[in-house]
């Protein structure tokens, strides 16, 4: 055992032992649902327990039962699963109480909170009354959104959900799982929907209400990054069982089980490496339906023998309150954590060498022109939507509101930026899927653009095959019939799927053989530049790796530029040569990759950068949130959050231009007060 | 419009004082905003409907002249007859001077009553007004009450479903003549053709004999009119309600199953506050679309009706219009049927931003 003993004892939670007994506990929980005829094993016996204010993050990929698991404490399992096991709120089986006896637990000692705030609430009844129903007054209600940091609370009692923002939303949603204060809230993804600086602002206040509160979270999420930040301790979950559980610092940084270690070394942050490939976990995660007998996890762990496929493992204790399931020694373990991954192939590598001189190149877009042939050049394009429907009237949404990019041949260029700063519409005017309201967007060749969408199983139509939707731009580009089967199949080959899936369709397909096949379909034909609009961001940590391997192969492969639209920049930074920060219609930052996300200049990159969870990193929450693109403000329109604002940054007049620093190629920056070092 | 506010009733009221905010919020500028929508739609169609009749009457090779007077007449005296009613004049000009009038409530004369139309309708109109109002009321309690029927777990709700559907695949007068054929011959129950039975009916003020006869304090008039309402309004009303039915019990299945109704358990809420105060008023609106939908198959199913049970409506006054080519006559029901079925829908949408604040936004 060669952790930090210190390390350990910072982190661990308060022990139970002093707290008493635990708000919650589960014991040996078995979930299982029928769905068309199949026994699908949600969870096959999870134990766990909550001590009383303490933050437990519950870990894993989508299907690894978590959200299940936090479901089964709030009696709320919908679809009538066999379960069998414990699952005990404040001395009461939320399996077996009756009716009345669980809803007298939701309504005391419990408090949910879910991922979307806007479906969650009620959308036609106004926030006071939901939150009323949960607190028992008004002058409560007011009391609770003041607590989570709600501005003029009294006012947004009259308020309807979608008069609200994202954030706001969400702490509506807080402030109804903490009244009455509850032992124990549940929160299933809670800042999953939410922007990047909003959810840094979510976390910290979770954090803050335990304090003040004393009540215990259970935190369901699939983002490592997040469960660092604020919980005390970690459960890791892989198809239906705790694979790992102990001290969040310990289980996040010193992982002793395989899987734990591959989650946490396939993830990206601001700190990976960019030169090398992802470190994607191989495989995917079993289907519930069809569990293994033995580990979970051992068709997918290089450390894998036949003494793992029997029987589950039993977890074991391997540092004080940290338990594993893995038969394997813990040094061997380590040993995998520590491995330097030589085996790798090559060929997967994101960024290439080759485009940096275009990279170079193509600087000072904004003004004088460039002689490089470009894949793409964008020249002051606007887009304004009329936004409103049915009796209200319709108000302009100026979606972009001035934006210049060049993509160079061969170059990948990330556009970053939070809700409502126009990267998607950006890049559907460059697809030709929408036309510019001014400006002028040109392509560099006739092979033009393909798109690779964020859900690509609903991109997929349902009712053809694989091969008919991938063959489909083959005709169109007069690919003679005979040629067409060949090429598929090579297209397949390509993104890494097998020939076979030329004959399934999309349902039948894993997200992550979907987004290949999103891909396959984009480059049967290979464009001049392949379009990306958020296709990592649905997939569990694993895949997303991988589909990001994929593309920079492919890039390279077949020598296409890439516009990639990402929120998270720490997907942006490994992807792309370059980084666009996109605010409220327009660019305000753009530069290399590295110059964007280690030396971030200006004030809204710097509060995007640092608001990214990761381990160790305590962000300073940026204020405020994301204004409105119906109404952006005068002047830069990052004022309003902006810490080094001055007077003249609100200035009508003002119009913050990109600008270079003396010296400096690569960069711009469109901010009237840097702080130039 | 009364009438069907009522029929939303179990919507309304658990809105309570939401809904009495957002009345507040309609009456704003929005709703003056889709009223205005809503005239000029209302004129637009007003004209284009006018100017189909006009056109049907042009291609007609029935001769309103020939038709008032009678088969004997001379030629002469039809030529007489069509100058006289200015049959002759320019297509543009007949249309003009139908348009025209129309702003003043001159819908022409008929040429078969010899009367204004204006005033012609004025006295079969309450009859069908008393009809199809029913009709649709009755059409959303059914809805209502097919949709909770047929979800909740009983063993008999695959059979109601079964029933249902034959029910509603069943146009408006076979439901009419089977129910004449059961509830009046058969079992004697219930009246089979007119409006009332009673002589000494109270003379006004609206023409709806149920409202009449409560003003008057007549409740015999009042169970009479009534009974006489049931079995027409039931055969207009069943195809619509099963449809508005199956829309309803399948938005609150949805609704059920969503998100907030999922929050709205978690804080402790019986199954019967989560439906009542969070399922219900996100449940209505496609069930509303649907009504505003099905009123115009109602009123073609009103006109049919009305001849079965002899109901003295504007479908009695169009049977006999049509055989004389009494075209101001029918181009005057055409055009109230279309303005009514503009009403009934700019009501339904009114109804729906009542019920989601978010749809004036």
């Amino acid at each position: 055992m060669s952790q930090d003993d210190t390390t350990a004892a910072v982190a661990t939670a308060p022990p139970p032992t002093d707290a008493g007994e635990p708000v919650a506990r589960v014991e040996d929980l078995h979930v299982t649902f029928r769905r068309a005829g199949a026994d699908i094993r949600a969870i096959r016996g999870v134990s766990l327990e909550v001590a009383p204010g303490e933050i437990v993050g519950l870990v894993g990929e989508s299907g690894s039962g978590k959200s299940v698991l936090g479901l089964s404490l709030l009696g709320l399992l919908g679809g009538s699963p066999r379960t069998s096991g414990r699952a005990v709120v404040r001395g009461a089986d939320m399996l077996t109480a009756g009716a009345a006896e669980r809803r007298d637990v939701r309504r005391l000692h419990l408090g949910a909170v879910f991922q979307d705030p806007m479906t969650s609430l009620n959308p036609t009844m106004r926030v006071g009354r939901q939150i009323v129903e949960a607190a028992g007054s008004e002058d409560e209600a007011v009391r609770l959104l003041k607590a989570v940091g709600v501005p003029d609370p009294a006012r947004r009692l009259r308020a309807y959900p979608h008069e609200l923002s994202g954030g706001l939303r969400q702490r509506v949603m807080i402030a109804m799982a903490v009244a009455g204060t509850p032992s124990l809230v549940i929160a299933d993804e809670p800042t999953t929907a939410l922007d990047v600086t909003v959810q840094a602002q979510v976390l910290g206040l979770v954090k803050r209400l335990r304090d003040e509160i004393g009540c215990a979270f259970l935190l369901v999420t699939h983002d490592l990054g997040v469960a660092a930040q604020v919980v005390d301790r970690v459960a890791v979950m892989y198809a239906g069982r705790i694979t790992e559980v102990g001290p969040a610092d310990e289980v996040l940084r010193n992982g002793a089980h395989p899987y734990g270690v591959a989650l946490m070394r396939s993830r990206l942050s601001l700190r990976t490496d960019r030169d090398t490939p992802l470190l994607a976990l191989p495989g995917s995660v079993p289907s519930p339906a069809d569990p293994e007998p033995g580990c979970a996890f051992a068709p997918r762990c290089t450390l894998a023998g036949p003494d793992c496929t029997t029987t589950p493992p039993v977890p074991v204790e391997v540092a004080p309150g940290h338990l594993a399931a893995c038969v394997r020694d813990l040094a061997e373990i380590r040993a995998f954590a520590d491995a330097v991954p030589a085996e790798e192939p090559p060929a997967a590598g994101t960024s290439s060498g080759a485009t940096a001189p275009a990279a170079a190149a193509v600087a000072g877009t904004d003004d004088g022109p460039v002689e490089e042939p470009a894949a793409v050049r964008v020249q002051n394009a606007y887009r304004t939507y009329g936004v409103g429907s049915g009796i209200g009237r319709r108000r302009p949404l100026q979606a972009l509101r001035g934006v210049s990019l060049t993509v160079a041949r061969g170059e990948a260029v990330a556009v970053v930026g939070e809700s409502g700063s126009g990267k998607s519409t950006l890049l559907r005017l460059v697809a030709g899927l929408e036309r510019a309201d001014g400006g002028t967007i040109e392509l560099g060749s006739a092979a033009g653009a393909q798109m690779v969408f964020q859900d690509s199983g609903a991109s997929l139509t349902p009712w053809l095959t694989i091969g008919e939707l991938v063959r489909e731009r083959l005709r169109s580009a007069g690919v003679p019939r005979a040629e067409r089967d060949r090429r598929v199949a090579e297209a397949l080959e390509l993104v890494g799927l097998p020939a076979e899936v030329a004959k399934a369709r999309g349902t039948q397909l894993s997200g992550g053989q979907r987004q290949r096949v999103g891909l396959a379909r984009a480059t049967v034909v290979p464009p001049e530049i392949l379009l990306c609009d958020e296709p990592t961001s649905a997939l569990d940590v694993s895949l997303a790796a991988s589909v990001i391997n994929l593309v920079g192969r492919l890039r390279r492969e077949l020598d296409m530029a890439v516009l990639f639209v990402t929120h998270d920049l720490s997907v942006a930074r490994v992807v792309a040569d370059r980084i666009a920060v996109m605010y409220l219609g327009r660019i305000v930052e753009i530069g290399t990759a590295d110059e964007i996300t280690h030396r971030p200049r200006h004030p809204y990159t710097q509060a995007l950068v640092a608001a990214v969870p990761d381990l160790g990193v305590e962000p300073p929450p940026p204020s405020g949130e994301p204004a409105s693109p119906l109404d952006p403000p005068p002047g830069c329109a990052f004022h309003p959050r902006c810490p080094r604002a001055t007077a003249s940054c609100s200035d009508p007049g003002l119009d913050p231009r990109l600008a270079a620093q003396p010296g400096e190629r690569t960069r711009l920056t469109a901010c009237i007060n840097l702080e130039v070092s | 419009m009364s009438a069907l506010t009522g029929g939303v009733g179990p919507a309304a009221a658990t809105a309570g004082p939401a809904a009495a905010a957002a009345l507040r919020r309609v009456t704003g500028v929005p709703l003056v905003r889709l009223l205005a929508k809503r005239l000029v739609a209302a004129a637009v169609i007003v004209v284009a409907l006018a100017t189909s009749v006009f056109v049907l009457q042009r291609l007609s090779p029935l001769d309103p002249a020939k038709a008032m007077l009678g088969p004997g007449a001379s030629a002469s005296a039809v030529a007489q007859q069509r100058a006289k009613l200015g049959l002759d004049d320019p297509f543009a000009a007949q249309l003009g001077r139908y348009l025209v009038g129309l702003p003043q409530g001159d819908l022409g004369m008929s040429y078969r009553t010899r009367r204004p139309v204006m005033t012609d309708l004025g006295a079969f109109v309450p009859a069908t007004a008393e009809l199809a109002f029913t009709a649709i009321v009755l059409a959303l309690l059914l809805g209502i009450f097919f949709a909770v029927s047929t979800s909740l777990r009983w063993p008999g709700a695959s059979v109601l479903r079964g029933v249902l559907m034959a029910g509603a695949s069943a146009p408006a007068f076979l439901l009419g003549i089977g129910a004449i054929l059961v509830f009046y011959k058969q079992l004697g129950w219930l009246p089979a053709s007119g409006r009332s039975s009673i002589t000494d009916l109270p003379g006004g003020p609206s023409g709806l004999l149920v409202l009449d006869g409560l003003l008057a304090g007549r409740f015999d008039v009042v169970s009479d009119a009534l009974k006489h309402l049931v079995l027409p309004a039931l055969a207009i009303s069943f195809g619509p309600s099963v449809a508005i039915g199956r829309v309803l019990r399948t938005s609150l299945s949805s609704e059920e199953r969503s998100d907030y109704a999922r929050t709205a358990r978690a804080k402790g809420l019986t199954d019967g506050a989560v439906l009542r105060r969070h399922v219900l008023r996100n449940a209505v609106g496609p069930a509303l679309s649907m009504t505003g939908l099905q009123v115009g198959l109602m009123f073609a199913g009103v006109l049919v009706v009305e001849q079965i049970f002899a109901w003295p409506g504007i479908g009695q006054y169009t049977a006999q219009s049509i055989p004389v080519a009494d075209f101001p006559a029918i181009a005057g029901v055409t055009l109230l049927l279309g303005i009514g079925y503009v009403v009934i829908n700019t009501v339904v949408d009114i109804l729906q931003g009542l019920a989601d604040p978010r749809i004036t936004t």
